[in-house]
């Protein structure tokens, strides 16, 4: 009992590491309180300006815990951008990126040097019957994953449906 | 005698053929002169093409959907772990199932190869790769992206880019000619070949608003599954910080619009509207013991 709880905590603490290993910067996009609790309506830790750049911490439902030069608390994660495309990232990596995207569209995407699953492989023609065989047989209903679902648990919300093709602006 | 007058045939009903179809179609030949047996079957069901409004039946759907899928499976098989293979059908299945549709024999899957992509196959197919999960750091971040998936086989937005590159008539030939064969062992090897000479859509990728909707729609499938919607941003946020020159990244970067502009449009479209679910389940037991054994961090992110 007591090597499985140690266990666990073991498990908890490297998952915990992994993902601190991940830890990002980011870039503020729009002028957003910071709040002492990831909660509308918890007391105010501060004010970041659209270009200011934060540290992130963790994350908890919509909002992302930050370290913002001397101020730290919870923003929403929405007005935070990461990574590529924000003043943190090098010019490099924007070339890069960009070249990638180019060979893409012109449908000749390099296979040559790729490791991974490449364009040249995902359309050579080796279908796997037996393969696809055994992902039937995986299959289960949605009546059976909804029986898996209650015992998580996990209980069904309705949400209205969000068109996303209309031309639709956020009032933030 | 009988495959000349049939390749004429096809390629009669093909004129209106882009140079991206001509290859296509070229497949197609190719596989229809290697295999005598399906140019009888098929010369007896061709005519079926003249119905230029014909459309797909939901059957002919996942017999498509099942040459791609068999396809991409012969290019990264299943990852050799059951469990896995049985949880990702836990959440996938029930994510899929709240968008209340009937009628789709849902399949999903991890396959084992290090790249970071997903894929949907008309007719119900979400194959995950090993790379991906390990990129996951919750169930609902994993829930959002099977949700991701899920949109668009329900959308049929796969089906629709074949249909307007390769033309629909060409995709019924293909359809019907593994029809014909149907039940038998040889038949379904000729179907799935002739299926996955579609494959290309794989890496001409969707119409970035097709991607779009998936995003907005998978968040709305993830809510109601009872988990945090936001997740998805999370994903993307994270996919964003990693090195785009990565190998592993190409293809999904290749193929899908940047994460930057889906977060834009989450943002854009979503914004608030479902930050009263994002409260919702994000992690759970299960998925960290999975997690332990996949998580990769031993990619570069950018500098």
């Amino acid at each position: 009992m007591k090597t499985t709880s140690v266990r666990l905590g073991v498990g908890v603490l490297l998952l915990g590491c992994s993902l601190l290993a991940q830890a990002e910067t980011g870039t503020v996009i729009r002028a957003s309180d910071l709040k002492q609790k990831p909660f509308l309506d918890a007391a105010s830790a501060g004010r970041v300006s659209p270009g200011n750049n934060v540290t992130i911490v963790s994350r908890q439902g919509a909002w992302m815990q930050v370290k913002a030069g001397n101020q730290a608390g919870w923003i929403k994660l929405l007005n935070v951008r990461t990574g590529s495309g924000t003043a943190s990232s090098s010019g490099n990596s924007l070339g890069t990126l960009a070249k990638v995207l180019t060979t893409g569209s012109s449908g000749t995407t390099v296979t040559t040097g790729v490791k991974g699953l490449t364009s040249g492989e995902v359309t050579a023609t080796h279908p796997d019957l037996a393969q696809l065989q055994k992902l039937d047989d995986y299959a289960i209903s949605s009546t059976q994953a909804a029986t898996t679902a209650r015992a998580v648990p996990l209980k069904a919300r309705q949400v209205p449906d969000i068109p996303s093709r209309a031309a639709t602006t956020r009032s933030n | 005698m009988r495959r000349p007058a049939l390749a004429l045939c096809l390629g009669l009903s093909f004129g209106l053929a882009t140079s991206t179809f001509a290859l296509d179609l070229n497949n197609v030949l190719d596989k229809l002169n290697n295999n005598p047996d399906l140019v009888n079957a098929l010369s007896g069901t061709v005519k079926g093409v003249v119905d230029a409004n014909r459309t797909i039946t939901p059957q002919e759907e996942q017999s498509i959907g099942n040459g791609l899928a068999s396809n991409m499976l012969g290019a990264a098989p299943l990852v050799k772990d059951e469990a896995l293979q049985r949880y990702v059908n836990d959440v996938g299945a029930w994510v899929a199932s709240q968008s209340g549709a009937s009628g789709v024999k849902w399949r999903f899957g991890v396959i084992d190869t290090d790249t970071i992509n997903s894929f949907a196959m008309p007719g119900g197919v979400v194959l995950v790769t090993r790379g991906l999960l390990g990129q996951m750091q919750s169930e609902a971040q994993l829930a959002c992206v099977l949700g991701h998936e899920s949109t668009h086989v329900l959308r049929h937005h796969h089906l629709r880019a074949i249909q307007s590159s390769a033309g629909r008539d060409a995709l019924s030939n293909a359809v019907q000619g593994a029809i014909a064969y149907k039940g038998s062992n040889a038949g379904k090897q000729i179907g799935a070949n002739l299926a996955s000479g579609f494959s290309e859509v794989y890496v001409r990728g969707l119409d970035k608003d097709d991607e779009f909707e998936a995003d907005i729609t998978g968040m709305v499938l993830c809510a109601r599954a009872g988990y945090n919607p936001y997740a998805l941003a999370a994903v993307l946020q994270n996919l964003d910080a990693l090195n785009p020159a990565d190998g592993n990244l190409q293809l999904l970067f290749a193929t899908h619009p940047t994460p930057r502009a889906r977060l834009d449009k989450i943002d854009a479209v979503v914004g608030e509207q479902l930050e009263p679910y994002a409260s919702g389940v994000e992690n759970t037991v299960r998925f960290q013991s999975f997690a332990k054994r996949y998580s990769k961090v031993g990619l570069t992110t950018t500098p």
